[in-house]
């Protein structure tokens, strides 16, 4: 047992890891009907991830509902809607619409779940507005620059702010593709190169907390 | 006055969510309709779908759900409107299983009022799982990724798909991400590989990361947020929401702009009182 839960992983990861780092700079028809099979595979696998995510899910707001946490309330809705979805989907076929006419299936993607989502996302330009109000403060040098800078794009990236202030769409351009893209390439070269670290460790069986349980698993 | 600067800075958010609501609707109901400026990134995109010869491959990533509707959906359609007017073939999918029906509803919506034909002009592929493996699926054989499309017709065959294999044959890519899977892994598993010429489209919130990329050539041009979307409608002589929500965007830009100078104004003429505002 204490086999197929840790040493097989690790020689598959090892084997499956070294081949296909090597496969990306081998362009011989075997190598490529090998990627061509394993993309599939992983296709299949992606499709495993999406049911465990929503019987975890099913699973962590059952537990709420049972116990009858505080917002227990929250999870019921949760199950109302999702289980509503998927017996409405099951009865249309999966179709939103059949010879152009909406399904109940479509019905409800349409006029709850486009209404819904959009409402959540646009919630955020309150907040944001309340908050700015509040946090957006010149407190020391760094900040200020920031406060400046952050003006300045506000006022570029609109019509109005180009209208009153015509410079501001240049400087905006200058921020966006000089200041903003050296900063943001440093960050991803870092991350990019940790992911690269991280990957290497996987591979060598260093790093093995995907097996579950614990480093010493 | 540092007793009015007191009350102003702790005002009730109420208040601040009344003015945005205002600055929101009002231009809506009352556009004002300044000229929209069109930046290079922009325009980098509409030269390229300009110059594609007739019948090429435009592949379109809906990579977003109803969340980001308001800032991509303009987009979508002002790239759809550009490569149907150019008589170009669309394949279009998502990587967003919520975002399925929203992107069928947008090609549905276009092709009919441009009178073009599913399956002949354009093809929904919708969605499936894999993210990046997908990518690779479709990089390597488009039939085995997607053996049908979203209406369940088998691909192999198919007049739009005649003469593309994989994503080679794919002359030009623009997703229009909201988030992680979208631009970056289009990038990294397809045109990294498979050498096709990509853009991207973009929330405005994720616009600022993604400008290393248009820099160094990974894609060659982005269309961000509304204002992008209204940009592409300005080069297409087509105004669309876009156009018309950029008179509430700049409204709204403004209020917090005023707002948050004034927070500051308050804020200094606290900042010397004992217990003052941080």
């Amino acid at each position: 047992m204490i086999f197929l839960k840790r040493q097989l992983p690790l020689v598959i990861t090892f084997i499956m890891g070294v081949t296909f780092t090597l496969q990306y700079y081998i362009p011989h028809p075997v190598s490529e009907e090998a990627i061509t099979n394993v993309a599939k595979w992983m296709q299949i696998i992606s499709g495993f991830a999406l049911f465990l995510g929503l019987a975890s899910l099913f699973h962590v707001h059952a537990v709420k509902i049972k116990r009858q946490v505080p917002g227990w309330g929250y999870s019921l809705v949760l199950y109302a809607g999702m289980l509503g979805m998927i017996a409405v989907g099951f009865w249309s076929h999966g179709e939103t619409r059949v010879d152009g006419a909406q399904t109940s299936f479509g019905w409800l993607y349409d006029y709850t779940m486009v209404p819904l989502q959009g409402t959540m996302f646009s919630i955020l330009a309150f907040f944001i507005a309340s908050a700015a109000y509040r946090a957006f403060r010149a407190r020391s040098r760094e900040a200020s620059v920031l406060l400046a800078s952050a003006v300045i794009v506000m006022m570029g990236r609109v019509p109005l702010g180009q209208f009153l202030v015509p410079w501001s769409w240049d400087v905006t351009q200058w921020l966006l593709n000089v200041l903003n893209s050296a900063v943001r390439r440093a960050i991803l070269i870092g991350v990019s190169m940790g992911a690269v670290a991280l990957s290497l460790k996987i591979i060598l069986g260093i790093e093995r907390s995907y097996l579950g349980g614990g480093r010493d698993q | 006055m540092k007793e009015f600067a007191r009350r102003m800075v702790g005002i009730d958010r109420r208040i601040i969510f009344l003015l945005i609501a205002a600055a929101v609707l009002l231009p809506l109901v009352k556009p004002f309709g300044l000229p929209i400026k069109v930046s290079p990134e922009v325009k980098a995109v509409y030269d390229y779908i300009e110059a594609l010869p007739e019948r090429s491959v435009l592949f379109l990533s809906f990579d977003f759900d109803p969340s980001s509707k308001p800032e991509l959906e303009p987009q979508a359609v002002a790239l759809l409107r550009h490569a149907f007017r150019k008589n170009l073939r669309v394949i279009g999918m998502t990587h967003w299983l919520t975002g399925t029906g929203l992107a069928d509803g947008v090609f549905s919506k276009v092709a009919a009022e441009m009178g073009k034909e599913r399956h002949k002009d354009y093809v929904f592929l919708g969605w499936s799982p894999g993210g990046g493996s997908l990518i690779i699926a479709m990089g390597q054989d488009l039939y085995k990724a997607f053996p049908s499309d979203y209406t369940k017709t088998p691909t192999r065959g198919m007049p739009v798909l005649d003469g593309v294999q994989n994503l080679r044959d794919v002359n030009y890519l623009v997703s229009l991400a909201a988030g992680g899977a979208g631009i970056e892994m289009w990038y990294v598993f397809g045109k990294d590989k498979y050498r096709f010429e990509m853009a991207g489209g973009s929330t405005g919130v994720i616009a600022p990361g993604l400008y290393p990329f248009l820099r160094s050539g990974q894609i060659n041009g982005l269309i961000g947020g509304l204002q992008g979307a209204a940009e592409y409608e300005t080069l297409i002589t087509q105004k669309g929401t876009a156009t018309a929500g950029m008179d509430a965007q700049s409204a709204a830009h403004f209020v917090i702009i005023v707002l948050v100078l004034l927070c500051n104004v308050f804020y200094f003429m606290l900042r010397g009182e004992k217990g003052r505002p941080n």
